[in-house]
Protein backbone atom coordinates (compact mmCIF):
# COMPACT_ATOMS: atom_id res chain seq x y z
CA UNK A 1 0.00 0.00 0.00
CA UNK A 2 1.49 2.70 -1.41
CA UNK A 3 1.51 5.27 1.62
CA UNK A 4 2.24 9.26 1.67
CA UNK A 5 2.55 10.49 5.55
CA UNK A 6 1.98 13.95 6.27
CA UNK A 7 2.55 15.27 10.00
CA UNK A 8 4.38 17.88 11.38
CA UNK A 9 5.65 15.68 14.46
CA UNK A 10 8.19 12.92 14.00
CA UNK A 11 6.87 10.70 16.99
CA UNK A 12 3.73 10.60 15.16
CA UNK A 13 5.24 9.86 11.68
CA UNK A 14 7.89 6.94 13.56
CA UNK A 15 4.98 5.75 14.95
CA UNK A 16 2.75 5.19 12.09
CA UNK A 17 6.01 3.94 9.92
CA UNK A 18 6.18 1.02 12.90
CA UNK A 19 2.72 0.42 12.15
CA UNK A 20 2.53 -0.03 9.02
CA UNK A 21 5.49 -1.83 8.58
CA UNK A 22 4.10 -4.53 11.54
CA UNK A 23 1.05 -5.00 9.26
CA UNK A 24 3.31 -5.57 6.71
CA UNK A 25 2.58 -2.32 4.33
CA UNK A 26 5.32 -0.41 4.41
CA UNK A 27 6.46 -1.34 0.97
CA UNK A 28 6.61 2.37 -0.27
CA UNK A 29 6.07 5.08 1.79
CA UNK A 30 6.78 8.55 2.26
CA UNK A 31 6.90 11.09 5.24
CA UNK A 32 6.90 14.59 4.99
CA UNK A 33 6.65 16.84 8.56
CA UNK A 34 6.37 20.40 6.53
CA UNK A 35 2.81 19.80 4.10
CA UNK A 36 4.13 22.27 1.01
CA UNK A 37 7.02 19.48 0.52
CA UNK A 38 4.24 17.11 0.82
CA UNK A 39 2.08 19.29 -1.50
CA UNK A 40 5.54 18.96 -4.31
CA UNK A 41 6.25 15.93 -4.39
CA UNK A 42 2.70 14.81 -4.54
CA UNK A 43 2.27 17.02 -7.41
CA UNK A 44 5.76 15.00 -8.70
CA UNK A 45 4.22 12.19 -8.48
CA UNK A 46 1.29 12.78 -10.55
CA UNK A 47 3.10 14.02 -13.71
CA UNK A 48 5.49 10.67 -13.35
CA UNK A 49 2.05 8.65 -12.63
CA UNK A 50 3.01 7.34 -9.68
CA UNK A 51 0.13 8.48 -7.21
CA UNK A 52 0.09 7.33 -3.70
CA UNK A 53 -2.82 5.36 -3.26
CA UNK A 54 -2.90 6.15 0.32
CA UNK A 55 -2.88 9.93 2.08
CA UNK A 56 -3.04 9.91 5.96
CA UNK A 57 -2.83 13.57 6.52
CA UNK A 58 -2.38 15.53 10.00
CA UNK A 59 -5.32 18.59 10.42
CA UNK A 60 -3.17 20.71 12.78
CA UNK A 61 0.19 22.11 11.51
CA UNK A 62 2.00 25.11 11.73
CA UNK A 63 1.52 27.31 8.81
CA UNK A 64 0.09 24.88 5.84
CA UNK A 65 -2.50 22.57 8.06
CA UNK A 66 -4.22 19.73 6.66
CA UNK A 67 -7.32 22.02 5.48
CA UNK A 68 -4.62 24.20 3.70
CA UNK A 69 -3.19 21.41 1.98
CA UNK A 70 -6.87 19.93 0.84
CA UNK A 71 -7.13 23.28 -0.29
CA UNK A 72 -4.13 23.35 -2.71
CA UNK A 73 -5.13 20.05 -3.74
CA UNK A 74 -8.43 21.31 -5.49
CA UNK A 75 -7.14 22.13 -8.90
CA UNK A 76 -5.58 18.12 -9.13
CA UNK A 77 -8.51 16.78 -7.28
CA UNK A 78 -9.46 15.01 -11.21
CA UNK A 79 -5.94 13.80 -11.20
CA UNK A 80 -6.12 12.14 -7.87
CA UNK A 81 -9.61 10.74 -7.70
CA UNK A 82 -10.14 7.38 -7.73
CA UNK A 83 -6.48 6.73 -6.87
CA UNK A 84 -5.89 8.19 -3.76
CA UNK A 85 -7.83 8.36 -0.93
CA UNK A 86 -7.04 10.68 1.92
CA UNK A 87 -7.80 9.87 5.58
CA UNK A 88 -7.85 12.82 7.95
CA UNK A 89 -5.85 11.54 10.82
CA UNK A 90 -6.34 13.76 14.07
CA UNK A 91 -5.85 14.43 17.85
CA UNK A 92 -8.91 16.76 17.61
CA UNK A 93 -12.32 16.11 18.77
CA UNK A 94 -13.90 18.58 17.58
CA UNK A 95 -17.60 17.51 15.58
CA UNK A 96 -16.96 20.34 13.24
CA UNK A 97 -13.71 18.34 11.46
CA UNK A 98 -16.03 15.69 10.25
CA UNK A 99 -18.94 17.79 8.76
CA UNK A 100 -15.82 19.58 7.32
CA UNK A 101 -13.97 16.45 6.13
CA UNK A 102 -17.18 15.51 4.42
CA UNK A 103 -17.41 18.78 1.99
CA UNK A 104 -13.85 17.70 0.45
CA UNK A 105 -14.08 14.62 -2.25
CA UNK A 106 -10.43 13.34 -1.98
CA UNK A 107 -11.08 12.78 1.88
CA UNK A 108 -12.19 8.64 2.54
CA UNK A 109 -11.91 9.17 6.50
CA UNK A 110 -11.67 10.86 9.60
CA UNK A 111 -9.43 8.99 12.05
CA UNK A 112 -8.77 9.98 15.49
CA UNK A 113 -5.17 9.16 16.95
CA UNK A 114 -3.49 7.23 18.18
CA UNK A 115 -4.00 5.08 14.66
CA UNK A 116 -3.67 1.35 15.58
CA UNK A 117 -4.10 -2.27 14.18
CA UNK A 118 -7.77 -2.15 13.81
CA UNK A 119 -7.98 1.63 11.98
CA UNK A 120 -4.93 0.18 9.18
CA UNK A 121 -6.83 -2.71 8.38
CA UNK A 122 -10.18 -0.43 8.15
CA UNK A 123 -7.83 1.87 5.49
CA UNK A 124 -6.57 -1.20 3.67
CA UNK A 125 -9.83 -2.98 3.16
CA UNK A 126 -11.09 -0.28 1.73
CA UNK A 127 -8.00 0.91 -0.14
CA UNK A 128 -7.15 -2.66 -1.70
CA UNK A 129 -10.36 -3.58 -2.79
CA UNK A 130 -10.77 0.02 -4.66
CA UNK A 131 -6.64 -0.45 -6.20
CA UNK A 132 -8.15 -3.84 -7.31
CA UNK A 133 -11.34 -2.20 -9.58
CA UNK A 134 -9.35 0.52 -10.26
CA UNK A 135 -5.80 -2.38 -11.82
CA UNK A 136 -8.84 -3.90 -13.43
CA UNK B 1 -61.80 66.45 53.97
CA UNK B 2 -60.64 63.56 56.13
CA UNK B 3 -59.48 61.58 53.01
CA UNK B 4 -57.67 65.69 51.41
CA UNK B 5 -54.72 65.25 53.40
CA UNK B 6 -53.40 61.65 52.38
CA UNK B 7 -53.86 62.32 48.79
CA UNK B 8 -51.49 65.44 49.07
CA UNK B 9 -49.05 63.51 50.80
CA UNK B 10 -49.68 60.54 47.64
CA UNK B 11 -49.06 63.76 45.26
CA UNK B 12 -46.12 64.58 47.16
CA UNK B 13 -44.84 61.55 47.13
CA UNK B 14 -45.23 60.87 43.01
CA UNK B 15 -44.09 64.25 42.64
CA UNK B 16 -40.60 63.29 44.58
CA UNK B 17 -40.14 60.42 42.55
CA UNK B 18 -40.51 62.26 39.11
CA UNK B 19 -38.97 65.06 39.98
CA UNK B 20 -35.57 62.84 41.29
CA UNK B 21 -35.22 59.68 39.50
CA UNK B 22 -32.52 59.08 37.23
CA UNK B 23 -35.13 57.22 35.22
CA UNK B 24 -36.26 59.88 32.06
CA UNK B 25 -40.45 59.89 32.45
CA UNK B 26 -42.56 61.18 29.71
CA UNK B 27 -45.91 61.50 29.75
CA UNK B 28 -46.89 61.69 25.80
CA UNK B 29 -50.32 61.98 23.93
CA UNK B 30 -51.65 59.45 21.21
CA UNK B 31 -49.86 62.12 18.75
CA UNK B 32 -46.77 61.45 20.42
CA UNK B 33 -46.90 65.00 21.81
CA UNK B 34 -44.51 65.16 24.99
CA UNK B 35 -46.99 66.46 27.55
CA UNK B 36 -44.17 66.34 30.40
CA UNK B 37 -41.13 65.49 30.78
CA UNK B 38 -39.01 64.88 34.42
CA UNK B 39 -35.84 66.68 35.17
CA UNK B 40 -33.46 63.90 34.15
CA UNK B 41 -35.05 63.75 30.32
CA UNK B 42 -34.77 67.71 30.57
CA UNK B 43 -31.10 67.32 31.27
CA UNK B 44 -30.30 64.37 29.12
CA UNK B 45 -31.61 66.32 25.83
CA UNK B 46 -30.37 69.42 27.25
CA UNK B 47 -33.13 71.62 26.59
CA UNK B 48 -35.25 73.50 28.78
CA UNK B 49 -39.16 72.61 29.54
CA UNK B 50 -40.43 74.99 27.45
CA UNK B 51 -38.84 73.35 24.37
CA UNK B 52 -40.05 69.84 25.36
CA UNK B 53 -43.50 70.36 26.18
CA UNK B 54 -46.14 70.08 23.25
CA UNK B 55 -42.90 68.92 20.80
CA UNK B 56 -43.18 65.45 19.19
CA UNK B 57 -40.81 62.62 21.04
CA UNK B 58 -39.98 61.75 17.40
CA UNK B 59 -37.59 65.49 17.20
CA UNK B 60 -35.56 63.99 20.34
CA UNK B 61 -34.69 60.58 18.50
CA UNK B 62 -32.57 59.58 15.62
CA UNK B 63 -34.58 58.82 12.72
CA UNK B 64 -34.10 54.82 12.54
CA UNK B 65 -35.62 53.88 16.15
CA UNK B 66 -38.65 56.30 15.30
CA UNK B 67 -40.98 53.59 13.77
CA UNK B 68 -40.50 51.50 16.99
CA UNK B 69 -41.51 54.19 19.16
CA UNK B 70 -44.46 54.39 17.24
CA UNK B 71 -45.30 51.47 17.19
CA UNK B 72 -44.73 50.75 20.78
CA UNK B 73 -46.75 53.72 21.25
CA UNK B 74 -50.01 52.53 19.66
CA UNK B 75 -49.56 49.39 21.74
CA UNK B 76 -49.88 51.19 24.81
CA UNK B 77 -52.41 52.85 23.76
CA UNK B 78 -54.70 49.73 23.43
CA UNK B 79 -54.53 49.21 26.98
CA UNK B 80 -51.24 47.05 27.87
CA UNK B 81 -48.23 47.95 29.19
CA UNK B 82 -45.15 47.49 26.70
CA UNK B 83 -41.75 47.02 27.34
CA UNK B 84 -38.28 46.84 25.20
CA UNK B 85 -34.72 47.79 24.80
CA UNK B 86 -33.36 49.63 22.52
CA UNK B 87 -29.88 51.42 21.54
CA UNK B 88 -30.02 55.08 20.76
CA UNK B 89 -29.16 58.55 21.42
CA UNK B 90 -31.73 61.46 22.51
CA UNK B 91 -31.22 64.79 21.60
CA UNK B 92 -27.66 65.70 21.99
CA UNK B 93 -27.06 62.95 23.63
CA UNK B 94 -24.41 60.17 23.06
CA UNK B 95 -25.95 56.65 22.22
CA UNK B 96 -26.95 54.75 25.03
CA UNK B 97 -28.67 51.32 25.95
CA UNK B 98 -32.45 51.65 27.26
CA UNK B 99 -34.81 49.74 28.61
CA UNK B 100 -37.96 51.41 28.05
CA UNK B 101 -41.29 51.00 29.81
CA UNK B 102 -44.91 52.50 28.55
CA UNK B 103 -47.67 52.37 30.59
CA UNK B 104 -51.04 53.55 29.94
CA UNK B 105 -52.93 55.60 32.13
CA UNK B 106 -57.09 54.56 31.85
CA UNK B 107 -59.55 56.97 32.86
CA UNK B 108 -63.25 55.91 32.69
CA UNK B 109 -61.66 52.42 31.05
CA UNK B 110 -60.48 54.40 28.36
CA UNK B 111 -56.97 55.26 27.61
CA UNK B 112 -55.94 58.95 27.90
CA UNK B 113 -52.50 59.37 27.68
CA UNK B 114 -49.29 57.09 27.53
CA UNK B 115 -46.30 57.20 30.95
CA UNK B 116 -42.98 56.32 29.48
CA UNK B 117 -39.86 55.43 31.83
CA UNK B 118 -36.43 54.57 30.14
CA UNK B 119 -33.72 53.25 32.30
CA UNK B 120 -29.99 53.64 30.64
CA UNK B 121 -28.79 50.32 30.94
CA UNK B 122 -25.53 50.66 29.11
CA UNK B 123 -23.28 49.42 31.20
CA UNK B 124 -25.15 46.51 32.25
CA UNK B 125 -25.27 45.63 28.47
CA UNK B 126 -21.80 46.46 27.80
CA UNK B 127 -20.59 44.38 30.44
CA UNK B 128 -22.95 41.20 29.59
CA UNK B 129 -21.17 41.51 26.10
CA UNK B 130 -18.17 41.81 27.57
CA UNK B 131 -19.02 38.57 29.31
CA UNK B 132 -19.92 36.44 26.39
CA UNK B 133 -17.08 37.63 24.29
CA UNK B 134 -14.82 36.05 27.72
CA UNK B 135 -17.30 32.95 27.30
CA UNK B 136 -16.01 32.83 23.62
CA UNK B 137 -12.48 33.09 24.33
CA UNK B 138 -13.22 30.65 27.26
CA UNK B 139 -14.77 28.33 24.69
CA UNK B 140 -12.00 28.98 22.00
CA UNK B 141 -9.17 28.10 25.49
CA UNK B 142 -10.81 24.52 26.16
CA UNK B 143 -10.46 23.66 22.11
CA UNK B 144 -6.59 24.75 21.95
CA UNK B 145 -5.99 23.11 25.64
CA UNK B 146 -8.19 19.92 24.93
CA UNK B 147 -5.84 19.20 21.69
CA UNK B 148 -2.94 19.95 22.72
CA UNK B 149 -3.41 17.45 25.70
CA UNK B 150 -4.71 14.95 23.11
CA UNK B 151 -2.09 15.22 20.93
CA UNK B 152 0.63 13.51 23.06
CA UNK B 153 -1.91 11.51 25.19
CA UNK B 154 -2.81 9.71 21.43
CA UNK B 155 1.07 9.45 21.01
CA UNK B 156 1.68 7.91 24.52
CA UNK B 157 -0.95 5.44 23.88
CA UNK B 158 -0.19 4.72 20.97
CA UNK B 159 3.29 3.85 21.39
CA UNK B 160 2.51 1.88 24.53
CA UNK B 161 0.69 -0.15 21.72
CA UNK B 162 3.70 -0.56 19.92
CA UNK B 163 6.07 -1.54 22.41
CA UNK B 164 3.94 -4.75 22.72
CA UNK B 165 4.92 -5.70 19.42
CA UNK B 166 8.40 -4.14 19.56
CA UNK B 167 11.04 -6.57 19.62
CA UNK B 168 12.34 -6.15 23.22
CA UNK B 169 15.88 -4.58 22.96
CA UNK B 170 15.89 -3.93 19.19
CA UNK B 171 16.58 -0.19 18.01
CA UNK B 172 12.97 0.70 17.32
CA UNK B 173 11.83 -0.77 20.90
CA UNK B 174 14.54 1.53 22.80
CA UNK B 175 12.92 4.55 20.15
CA UNK B 176 9.77 3.63 20.93
CA UNK B 177 10.61 4.04 24.66
CA UNK B 178 12.70 7.47 23.91
CA UNK B 179 9.63 9.13 22.61
CA UNK B 180 6.95 7.58 25.04
CA UNK B 181 9.61 9.63 27.62
CA UNK B 182 9.01 12.27 25.04
CA UNK B 183 5.23 12.57 24.56
CA UNK B 184 5.07 12.18 28.60
CA UNK B 185 7.11 15.14 29.04
CA UNK B 186 4.84 17.04 26.35
CA UNK B 187 1.98 16.51 28.69
CA UNK B 188 3.36 17.61 31.65
CA UNK B 189 4.63 20.38 29.52
CA UNK B 190 1.09 21.36 28.30
CA UNK B 191 -0.35 21.00 31.84
CA UNK B 192 2.19 23.33 33.77
CA UNK B 193 1.20 25.94 30.47
CA UNK B 194 -2.58 25.85 32.26
CA UNK B 195 -0.95 26.32 34.93
CA UNK B 196 0.77 29.13 34.59
CA UNK B 197 -1.82 30.95 32.46
CA UNK B 198 -4.23 30.26 35.05
CA UNK B 199 -2.63 31.96 37.51
CA UNK B 200 -2.35 34.92 35.32
CA UNK B 201 -6.03 34.65 34.65
CA UNK B 202 -6.92 34.41 38.22
CA UNK B 203 -4.71 37.65 39.29
CA UNK B 204 -6.48 38.99 36.78
CA UNK B 205 -8.20 42.74 38.45
CA UNK B 206 -6.69 41.44 41.84
CA UNK B 207 -3.28 42.54 41.63
CA UNK B 208 -2.70 46.83 42.60
CA UNK B 209 -1.23 48.28 39.19
CA UNK B 210 2.42 50.03 40.53
CA UNK B 211 4.42 52.40 38.99
CA UNK B 212 6.94 50.92 37.22
CA UNK B 213 10.07 52.03 36.13
CA UNK B 214 10.46 50.59 32.40
CA UNK B 215 14.37 51.67 32.40
CA UNK B 216 14.29 49.71 35.34
CA UNK B 217 12.63 46.18 34.05
CA UNK B 218 14.80 46.75 30.39
CA UNK B 219 17.99 46.52 32.15
CA UNK B 220 17.04 43.20 34.05
CA UNK B 221 15.55 42.23 31.09
CA UNK B 222 19.08 42.89 29.07
CA UNK B 223 21.43 41.56 32.13
CA UNK B 224 19.31 38.38 31.85
CA UNK B 225 19.90 37.61 28.06
CA UNK B 226 23.35 39.89 27.30
CA UNK B 227 25.36 36.69 26.64
CA UNK B 228 22.83 35.38 23.82
CA UNK B 229 22.70 38.58 22.18
CA UNK B 230 26.17 39.05 22.50
CA UNK B 231 26.97 35.49 21.25
CA UNK B 232 24.92 36.30 18.22
CA UNK B 233 26.57 39.77 17.46
CA UNK B 234 23.16 41.64 18.07
CA UNK B 235 22.74 44.40 19.10
CA UNK B 236 19.76 46.20 21.46
CA UNK B 237 18.78 49.99 21.28
CA UNK B 238 16.68 51.90 24.41
CA UNK B 239 15.48 54.54 23.93
CA UNK B 240 13.29 55.49 27.38
CA UNK B 241 12.83 59.20 28.48
CA UNK B 242 14.19 59.89 32.08
CA UNK B 243 12.23 59.08 34.93
CA UNK B 244 9.55 57.22 32.37
CA UNK B 245 7.21 54.97 34.18
CA UNK B 246 4.20 52.79 33.13
CA UNK B 247 1.32 51.56 35.24
CA UNK B 248 1.16 47.94 35.65
CA UNK B 249 3.05 44.61 37.06
CA UNK B 250 6.76 44.54 37.38
CA UNK B 251 6.48 40.51 36.81
CA UNK B 252 4.34 40.65 33.82
CA UNK B 253 6.53 43.75 31.61
CA UNK B 254 9.37 41.96 32.68
CA UNK B 255 8.04 38.40 31.40
CA UNK B 256 6.37 40.29 28.15
CA UNK B 257 10.07 41.90 27.68
CA UNK B 258 11.66 38.79 28.05
CA UNK B 259 9.76 37.16 25.59
CA UNK B 260 9.57 39.59 23.02
CA UNK B 261 13.36 40.07 22.90
CA UNK B 262 13.78 35.99 23.39
CA UNK B 263 11.88 35.52 20.28
CA UNK B 264 14.29 38.22 18.22
CA UNK B 265 17.01 36.40 19.39
CA UNK B 266 15.72 32.86 18.09
CA UNK B 267 13.94 34.51 15.09
CA UNK B 268 16.77 36.30 13.81
CA UNK B 269 17.99 36.74 10.33
CA UNK B 270 21.12 34.68 9.44
CA UNK B 271 22.10 37.21 6.83
CA UNK B 272 22.18 40.44 8.93
CA UNK B 273 23.27 41.13 12.65
CA UNK B 274 20.40 41.10 15.00
CA UNK B 275 19.33 44.47 15.63
CA UNK B 276 16.50 45.52 18.53
CA UNK B 277 15.02 48.77 18.95
CA UNK B 278 12.96 49.56 22.08
CA UNK B 279 11.70 53.12 22.47
CA UNK B 280 8.87 53.94 24.76
CA UNK B 281 6.74 57.27 24.63
CA UNK B 282 3.68 59.00 26.07
CA UNK B 283 3.34 62.28 28.75
CA UNK B 284 2.93 61.67 32.07
CA UNK B 285 -1.42 60.71 32.63
CA UNK B 286 -1.39 59.84 29.11
CA UNK B 287 -1.59 56.46 27.36
CA UNK B 288 2.28 54.70 27.00
CA UNK B 289 3.63 53.22 24.16
CA UNK B 290 6.55 51.12 24.37
CA UNK B 291 7.44 50.11 20.76
CA UNK B 292 9.93 47.14 20.32
CA UNK B 293 11.28 46.32 16.83
CA UNK B 294 13.82 43.67 15.48
CA UNK B 295 14.92 43.16 11.78
CA UNK B 296 14.69 39.41 11.93
CA UNK B 297 12.38 37.02 9.39
CA UNK B 298 9.30 38.34 9.96
CA UNK B 299 5.85 36.90 10.08
CA UNK B 300 3.91 36.45 7.16
CA UNK B 301 0.63 38.37 8.80
CA UNK B 302 -1.50 37.52 5.57
CA UNK B 303 -1.10 34.01 6.53
CA UNK B 304 -0.97 34.16 10.00
CA UNK B 305 -3.86 36.73 10.13
CA UNK B 306 -5.40 36.45 13.49
CA UNK B 307 -3.22 33.84 15.26
CA UNK B 308 -0.40 35.68 15.90
CA UNK B 309 -1.01 35.63 19.59
CA UNK B 310 -2.91 32.64 19.48
CA UNK B 311 -1.57 29.09 22.33
CA UNK B 312 0.38 26.76 20.59
CA UNK B 313 0.15 28.63 17.09
CA UNK B 314 3.63 28.56 15.60
CA UNK B 315 5.12 30.65 12.43
CA UNK B 316 8.62 28.99 12.45
CA UNK B 317 8.27 25.95 12.84
CA UNK B 318 12.22 24.92 11.63
CA UNK B 319 12.92 26.46 14.55
CA UNK B 320 12.21 24.86 18.03
CA UNK B 321 9.50 26.67 19.78
CA UNK B 322 6.05 25.66 21.50
CA UNK B 323 3.76 28.97 20.46
CA UNK B 324 3.49 30.04 24.22
CA UNK B 325 5.19 33.15 24.27
CA UNK B 326 3.15 35.57 22.24
CA UNK B 327 0.30 34.08 24.05
CA UNK B 328 1.55 34.71 27.03
CA UNK B 329 2.86 38.25 26.30
CA UNK B 330 -0.60 39.09 25.32
CA UNK B 331 -2.37 37.77 28.12
CA UNK B 332 0.41 40.02 30.71
CA UNK B 333 -0.56 43.43 28.34
CA UNK B 334 -4.33 42.95 28.94
CA UNK B 335 -4.24 42.00 32.42
CA UNK B 336 -2.36 45.25 33.14
CA UNK B 337 -5.54 46.64 30.99
CA UNK B 338 -3.04 47.19 27.82
CA UNK B 339 -3.21 46.10 24.33
CA UNK B 340 -0.73 44.83 22.13
CA UNK B 341 -0.45 45.14 17.69
CA UNK B 342 2.02 43.78 16.06
CA UNK B 343 3.48 44.43 12.10
CA UNK B 344 5.88 42.85 9.99
CA UNK B 345 7.29 42.19 6.89
CA UNK B 346 9.17 38.99 5.60
CA UNK B 347 12.53 38.75 5.56
CA UNK B 348 12.64 42.61 7.02
CA UNK B 349 11.67 42.11 10.88
CA UNK B 350 8.29 42.38 13.35
CA UNK B 351 7.28 45.38 15.40
CA UNK B 352 5.36 44.97 18.47
CA UNK B 353 3.47 48.08 19.60
CA UNK B 354 2.21 47.50 23.14
CA UNK B 355 -0.52 50.70 24.39
CA UNK B 356 -0.64 50.85 28.87
CA UNK B 357 -3.24 53.26 30.22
Amino acid sequence: MYTLLIDDDPITIFLTERLLKHEGLSDTAASFQDATEALHFLLKQITVGLVPQVVLLDLNMPLVSGWDFLDLLKRHEIQLQGHCLVYLLTSSVAPSDKARAETYPLVAGLLHKPLNKQKIQQIRDHVLPAATAADA
Amino acid sequence: MKTAAPVAATEIRFRSLFENTPELILYQNENSTILDANPAFLKLVEKPKDQVLNHQYDEFLPPEVRPLFKEKLAEAFTGRIVRFEMYASQGGSAPRHWDVVKVPLMEHGKVVGVHMVARDITEKTQSQDQILAQNKDLQQFTYIVSHNLRAPLANALGLVGLLGVEEADSPEFEHARTHLQVSLEQLDKVLQDMNTILAIRDKQGLAEPEDVPLAEIVLQVLQNLQDVVHECGGTVRVTIPDHFQVRGNRAYLYSSLFNLLSNSIKYRDAQRPLLVELTATGEEGQEKVITFADNGLGIDLAQAGADVFQLYKRFHPTHPGRGVGLYLVKTHVESMGGRIEVSSQVGEGTQFTITLP
